[in-house]
Order: C-alpha cells, then sequence, then structure tokens
C-alpha cells in the first residue's frame, strides 16, 4: 500500500460515513498508523519488489543532485589543487584529495585518531544532554508561567548573546578540568536555542487543547507531561537541530583553544605541525560527525512524532 | 430516569466583567438559568452576547465577576472530569491515535490500562468510529473530530455534556447529521446537556429548552419550551409547530441583533457583526 493511499483512506471513509455509522472501514485502519511510526530505511528493507521500484523512482532526482552538489565540490577542490589556483584564493598549499585520502588511510587505522573523534563524540553528547536536560524543562516552565518567564528571561537575554567561544576564557576559570570546561562550552551553545524553542512551543500552542486536558481531569503536573510535552514536541525537535549544530562550532572552537585530544584539537594540531592533509581530514571528520549527529535528531524526531506526517501543510 | 438524578446547573445572578479600571466590558449581567438532570438546554442569542464565557464559566476556566454557578449545589471553582466540555475549535491531541485522546480522561483519573481500553473501544463503537481507533486526528473530517471531541467528553461518564458551537465549524449537511448524532447519543447517556449555539433550527431541534440571550451585557432575555416529542425526527423540522417556535426565536433574535448592530454602529463598526436578521433588518438599521 502506498503512502497516498493510506492518507487518501480516511477521508474516503468519513465521506460514507454519516449515512451509516456503524459501518466498518474497508482496510488499512489498522496498516496506517504502523506504517507511520516506520522511519525511512526499515520501510524500504521492509517494501514489496515493486514498492522498492516506486521509491527507487521518487527518490532518484533527488539522488542524482545530491551526487551533483558534491561531485562539484569534490571538482572544484581537485582541479584548485592540481592547477594550484592564484587568484586572489590560493591552493598553493591546499592538499590534494588524494593526499587527504593517503592521510586518512594511515591515521584510519592509528589508535590515536579514534580516541579524538570518541573524545568529541562524547563531549557532544555529553553537553548537548545537559542542555536538553536543562533547557526543555525551563522552557515549558517559562513557556507556562508568566512569574517564571519575568524572573528567568532578563537573565537568559543578556546571556544570551555571548557566544560559546567567548566563554572559553570563563570556562577555564569556573571548572576543575579542562574536559569539564569543554562540556560546558558545548553545553551553552546547545541551550539557548533548545530553551527558546521550547519557550516559543509553548507559547504557539493552541489554548484549546490546554483547556481540554484541563477539562478532562489533567492536574497541573499532568498536563506538562501529556499535554503541553507533546503539544510542544515539535517545537523542541527544532531547537534540538538548531542547537546541536551550534554545539559543534561550539566544541570545536573549545577544543582548539583549550583542548586535548578531539577532532578540533587535532585539526588545530595538524596546522601547528605544518601537516597539510591532517588539517582537510580534520574538517572533513568535522562536518561527517556533525552530519550524522543532525540526521540522528532528525530520525528520533520522526519516530517520536508520528502524527506529523499526517498534519496541514507537512512536506513529508 | 429511576437512578438518582445528578447534573443539576443552576446558574444564579451571574455577572462577568472582563477588562482593567479604565475599560471595562460587562460581558453577562445578572443572569440567571438552570439545567435540570438529563435535560437539554440550549442558549441561543446573537454573536458576542456572551454566552460563550457563560459556558467557561460551567466549565470552570473564567471565575464569574458577580453571582455563582453551581452543580449539584456545590460552587463551580475549576475545570474538572464531571463537566465534560465539547469546543467550537477543534480540541483532539493531534499526537494520539483516537482511541488515545478518548482514553485521555480515564487516564487522568487512574483507570486502568485495559479498562480505559475498553471504555474507549465501547464509546467509539457506539458512535460508529471503532474502525478509526488507530488513526490520527488529522487524518479524519472535521465532522468525525467533532463526534470523537463528544465522545472523549463522555468518556469519563460526566453528570453534564457542555457544548460551544460544537458544529459551528461544519458545513449544513454534516451539520444536520452530527445533530441526530448527538440527539441519539443523548437519549443513550441521559445526561444534562448545555448547548451553545447561534442557530436557531439547531436548537430547537435538540432541546427541551431554550434560552435567548440579550445583546452584550448578555441577560436571559426570554424562555422558550420545546413541546417537541422525543425522539426527534428531520421530518419535524418540517411541522407547524417548529415553524411557529422557529418565528418566535427569530422575532426575538432580531431584536437583539439590532440592539447589538446598533451598539457596534456607534462604536464605529460593524465587524463581527453576525447576519441572523434579515436583510430588510439590515435596511432599517441603515
Amino acid at each position: 500500500m502506498t503512502v497516498q493511499n493510506i492518507r487518501a483512506l480516511p477521508k474516503q471513509a468519513a465521506a460514507e460515513d454519516p449515512s451509516s455509522p456503524k459501518k466498518t472501514s474497508p482496510t488499512g485502519s489498522s496498516s496506517a498508523p504502523k506504517i507511520s511510526t516506520l522511519v525511512l530505511a526499515p520501510a524500504i528493507a521492509l517494501a514489496k519488489p515493486s514498492q522498492l521500484l516506486r521509491i527507487v523512482r521518487e527518490q532518484a532526482p533527488t539522488a542524482l543532485l545530491g551526487c551533483i552538489s558534491l561531485g562539484a565540490l569534490f571538482l572544484f577542490w581537485y582541479l584548485g589543487t592540481k592547477y594550484k589556483v592564484d587568484f586572489y584564493i590560493r591552493f598553493k598549499n591546499v592538499p590534494t584529495p588524494y593526499a587527504v585520502l593517503e592521510e586518512a588511510r594511515t591515521v584510519g587505522l592509528s589508535n590515536k585518531f579514534f580516541i579524538n573523534v570518541v573524545d568529541s563524540l562524547r563531549r557532544i553528547i555529553s553537553g548537548f544532554l545537559i542542555a536538553i536536560l536543562i533547557g526543555v524543562p525551563l522552557g515549558l516552565v517559562i513557556g507556562k508561567y508568566r512569574l517564571v518567564r519575568d524572573l528567568y528571561m532578563p537573565a537568559i537575554e543578556v546571556l544570551r548573546p555571548i557566544p560559546a567561544i567567548a566563554w572559553v576564557p570563563m570556562a577555564i576559570m569556573l571548572w576543575p578540568t579542562n574536559e569539564a570546561s569543554i562540556v560546558f562550552i558545548t553545553f551553552i551553545g546547545a541551550f539557548f536555542p533548545i530553551l527558546l524553542n521550547t519557550v516559543h512551543g509553548v507559547h504557539s500552542m493552541d489554548g484549546v487543547l490546554i483547556r481540554a486536558g484541563r477539562c478532562l481531569g489533567a492536574n497541573e503536573v499532568k498536563l506538562f507531561w501529556y499535554v503541553i510535552l507533546p503539544g510542544t514536541l515539535p517545537h523542541i525537535f527544532t531547537g534540538l537541530a538548531v542547537g546541536m549544530g551550534v554545539a559543534w562550532v561550539s566544541l570545536i572552537a573549545a577544543e582548539m583553544i583549550s583542548g586535548q585530544y578531539g577532532v578540533g584539537y587535532y585539526t588545530w594540531e595538524a596546522y601547528s605541525l605544518v601537516n597539510y592533509p591532517a588539517i582537510v581530514l580534520g574538517m572533513i571528520t568535522i562536518g561527517i560527525l556533525g552530519l550524522l549527529c543532525s540526521g540522528a535528531i532528525r530520525l528520533v524526531g520522526f519516530i517520536a512524532m508520528p502524527w506529523l506526517a499526517y498534519s496541514v501543510g507537512s512536506k513529508r | 430516569m429511576s437512578e438518582p438524578e445528578k447534573g443539576f446547573i443552576d446558574v444564579r445572578g451571574l455577572g462577568v466583567v472582563f477588562g482593567t479600571k479604565d475599560a471595562k466590558v460587562e460581558a453577562v449581567k445578572d443572569v440567571w438559568l438552570n439545567v435540570q438532570p438529563s435535560e437539554f438546554v440550549s442558549l441561543i442569542g446573537p454573536s458576542g452576547c456572551g454566552k460563550s464565557t457563560l459556558l467557561s464559566i460551567v466549565a470552570g476556566f473564567v471565575k464569574p465577576s458577580s453571582g455563582e454557578a453551581l452543580l449539584d449545589g456545590a460552587p463551580i471553582t475549576s475545570p474538572g472530569s464531571d463537566r465534560g466540555v465539547v469546543f467550537q475549535q477543534y480540541s483532539l491531541f493531534p499526537w494520539l491515535s483516537v482511541r488515545l485522546n478518548v482514553e485521555f480522561g480515564l487516564k487522568m483519573a487512574g483507570v486502568p490500562k485495559d479498562k480505559r481500553e475498553n471504555t474507549a473501544r465501547t464509546l467509539l463503537g457506539l458512535a460508529g468510529l471503532l474502525a478509526f481507533e488507530h488513526h490520527y486526528p488529522d487524518q479524519l473530517s472535521g465532522g468525525m473530530k467533532q463526534r470523537i471531541g463528544i465522545v472523549r467528553a463522555l468518556a469519563t461518564s460526566p453528570q453534564v455534556l457542555l457544548m460551544d458551537e460544537p458544529f459551528g465549524a461544519l458545513d449544513t449537511q454534516t451539520r444536520v447529521v452530527m445533530q441526530e448524532i448527538l440527539t441519539n447519543m443523548w437519549q443513550k447517556f441521559r445526561i444534562s446537556v448545555l448547548f451553545i449555539t447561534h442557530d436557531i433550527e439547531e436548537s430547537i431541534f435538540l432541546s427541551d429548552r431554550i434560552y435567548v440571550m440579550t445583546a452584550r451585557p448578555g441577560r436571559i432575555k426570554a424562555e422558550i419550551k420545546v413541546p417537541l416529542p422525543r425522539p426527534r425526527t428531520a421530518a419535524m423540522t418540517e411541522s407547524p409547530e417548529f415553524m411557529r417556535l422557529v418565528h418566535e426565536l427569530k422575532r426575538l433574535i432580531r431584536e437583539e441583533s439590532l440592539a447589538a448592530m446598533g451598539s457596534e454602529l456607534h462604536v464605529g463598526g460593524i465587524s463581527g457583526f453576525e447576519m441572523d436578521i434579515g436583510p430588510e433588518g439590515v435596511k432599517s438599521v441603515l
């Protein structure tokens, strides 16, 4: 069954419905939400050959354009380094793709590079999780209660414009270890986007849902957990996506300045040691890790909010 | 009707004033009304007359400035599951499936999972909606959403059902079907209903009694009994008795609509004015 078919079904059934209220839906009533909860990758794995063909046909232009996009970037790099272009920007010292590949081969096998990646991931996950654990509940409460908003927002508005990198000296003074200060800076980067999007999410929630929750007997705590949190979830995930991007920026800056290990440290060290291919390798590694992290957030959002597939204006 | 009668709404001298000291708006003034146990009562009036405000007080969202609203003798102070509310806007939780929406009130009350599921499925079956239990609200038509809204409000076995123009957003055809479904469900459950509408035919078709409200500040202008027998059928809307009631209500409401329009013209705009009155009524004012 195709996605279009599933979405068309309820309307069709609804049209027949008033004349015979007891009539049951012909098909699909149970399969629709199940499919909607699946994420794309498993859906492809489970699809029948004909469906697979359809998915391939639908996704082919996207995949093709994606290849062209990446290919053009690579070609620019390749040609620039091959002909040592010197036209305002200088490719004289930029390593060739081949040199970077060689570097990747040598360090790829080394334990040290692996430790760098694991360290960065550990820091990003710690900082990000702490930002969620503080940012989301605080955002919900600020969004709901005027008193809390008036109490916290002035302080937040003052701290927010300070870039995470400007926190580096302060973080080194504040925290006992280098590690803690780097996690703190990552946290700072992720915290504000998560918090502000959560607040915005509560504000833009339809008030009738909160009233409905209250007349169905939800007390204040249950209202937060069962109504306000799920109602705000789409905005929270927007905050998480933005926050993840800022968290990486902050992490790399912190690692370059005060780190030991980590891909930011690796990249900066390569510059200090005049190991040009390693610089590019570090950059590519950061790019891929950042991509994986945002992808993970999108995947979790997709699984956590299956209903969005049916909401008005859905682009899924 | 042999069980102990519950669900008696008693509104005594209710008044509501909105706004600050400088810009006070008197929404509702000295309203007295009641809904007897298992009675269906409509509240009808020109738009902006404060009928929704009145319902919000009975629901417990708004505190009255004067007077009181009682449910079975106890003052209403906050929202609660003893009063089911159906809103004009669609108010199903979009993140929950139809069945989980219906189960919501029971879950809040701490009813165990299997029992919740049973109740929800039974009610959805009665409403002919069981086939859609796993759908999300956004997959359904407006009429179905409102029916599920009613089912959800009934799931906690409230003593009264408060309905704020629940069919206002639906097209005429769906509306008529929904009215029949509602009378059927009401006869099954026999609970008190306070129904807000600005649709005259709708109020007559559904109600045992109708309160007509005045233009702002809203007061009770008239109380009309609907002597039509039950069960009501679509054919009854053609009967002379029905027509007589329509005319009487039209006359009462026209007076108030004109009054409302007059005061709005004074303020300098006719926005928000509703065309309950005929074109000749407008001419006579303009």
